[in-house]
């Protein structure tokens, strides 16, 4: 067994992910896609990012 | 018309990411290692090309733009843990964010165990992440807001020198080291253009999080409990496709950019490492780990260091500093694992 085989086993890993995804939460609606790039159109940045943190009270 | 053209785009960015990562051997917990073990610098030096010639893109166009968004997270006692932990979970598998997913997409079966308790603990680590900031006091600085982009930039590139200065001090042999200097090139390159096209610097833990949440709905775990999963954006995320997250396009970008770069040389090496059963336990460990900690520390090597420094958050230095003394450990436990977990002929 050669990485090969691993290389497969990632890719289908994704595969799973978008496929459940698809299935049991919907296709992406084309309707409500963004521009075609952020800079300068009025629809930004999602914020979902790595360094999102939620506010907290009183802070 | 241009319907999906940003999510294709982005997608496209993180193939291009992959492709270099692993092409040019470009990365962030392997050259750590490098330095604490063998002084050799030329790793970090190209880091901090990468990082500062992206600085020079993007600092001056987010302040210029209201629709692009920086990387600026909070320094707390808990991020400062949080980014240790980090250090040295990723020194015990040698992947870090963007490395634990180009090293699966290489077909490394190290990496292929890591990655689902790294999605799994990435989950984990937005459940406790609330509790985490209400506990200690989290402040948030962003250079470029609190000096103004020009003197941001310039204290930026200070430090960057500095660290790459301190990297390299009494290195034997070339400081320079040609094909990553090209992948920093091309590493800023593309982090520049995404957040031209995405709004929002590069990040990856955010995403593995997200498909782990999205599995738990599935099977009955209820979000609105989460404090966390109920902001409009994060539940937004939630309830759109992976497809049109940000975070997550470049992820799978990553791993399909890293296969296509490794396929033709994966034909000749093993899949599996000639290593004891049992340390595939200590890497599913290191994996959780490695995803609680992002979170706390507020992203990875990729969303935290480098992204944050670009951006000219203070929160991006503190995460580096913390990690970096946690890798210092890290190299050292993942020696005596491996050297006790290698089988031998004799054995």
């Amino acid at each position: 067994m050669t990485r090969r085989l691993g290389i497969a086993g990632a890719v289908l890993l994704v595969a799973l992910i978008i496929a459940s995804d698809w299935i049991f939460g919907g296709a992406p609606n084309p309707y409500r896609a963004p521009d075609p790039i952020a800079w300068g159109s009025s629809s930004g940045a999602s914020g979902a990012i790595c360094t999102f943190a939620p506010p907290t009270p009183g802070q | 018309m241009y319907r999906g053209v940003r999510y294709a785009l982005t997608a496209c960015l993180g193939i291009a990411i992959g492709f270099t990562l692993e092409r040019f051997g470009f990365g962030f917990a392997g050259p750590w290692r490098r330095l604490i073990r063998e002084r050799q610098g030329q790793g970090v030096l190209a880091q901090c090309v990468a990082i500062g010639l992206t600085a020079i893109v993007i600092q001056p166009l987010i302040a210029s733009s209201s629709s692009l968004l920086g990387a600026i997270a909070p320094i707390s006692l808990t991020m400062i843990l949080g980014a240790f932990v980090f250090g040295f979970a990723m020194q015990l598998i040698l992947g870090c964010g963007s490395g634990t997913l180009v090293n699966a997409g290489s077909g490394n079966l190290i990496a292929l165990v890591a990655l689902p308790a790294f999605c799994v603990g990435s989950f984990l680590g937005t459940l406790i992440l609330p509790a985490a900031m209400a506990s200690t006091p989290h402040v948030a600085i962003s250079l470029p807001e609190t000096l103004g982009v020009p003197q941001s930039l310039l204290v930026t590139l200070l430090g960057l020198v500095a660290l790459a200065w301190w990297a390299t001090r009494g290195q034997g042999g070339d400081r320079w080291n040609r094909p990553l200097l090209i992948a920093a090139l091309c590493i800023a390159a593309l982090a520049s253009l995404h957040v031209l096209i995405a709004g929002q610097p590069w990040g990856v833990v955010y995403g593995l999080g997200l498909w782990a949440a999205k599995m738990a709905m599935g099977l009955g775990w209820e979000p609105s409990a989460a404090a966390f999963w109920v902001h409009p954006i994060n539940a937004q995320a939630l309830s759109n496709s992976v497809l049109t997250d940000t975070t997550s396009l470049t992820d799978f970008g990553l791993i399909f950019g890293a296969a296509l770069a490794a396929w033709k040389g994966a034909g000749k090496t093993p899949l599996t490492p000639m290593v004891r059963w049992w340390l595939y336990g200590a890497i599913v460990l290191a994996g959780l780990a490695l995803g609680v900690s992002s979170r706390l520390a507020f992203g990875c090597n990729v969303g935290a260091l480098f992204s944050g420094i670009a951006s000219g958050s203070v929160h991006g230095w503190v995460w580096l500093v913390a990690a970096f003394v946690g890798s210092v450990g890290g190299v050292r436990v993942r020696d005596w694992l491996w050297q006790r977990a290698t089988k031998t002929e004799a054995a």
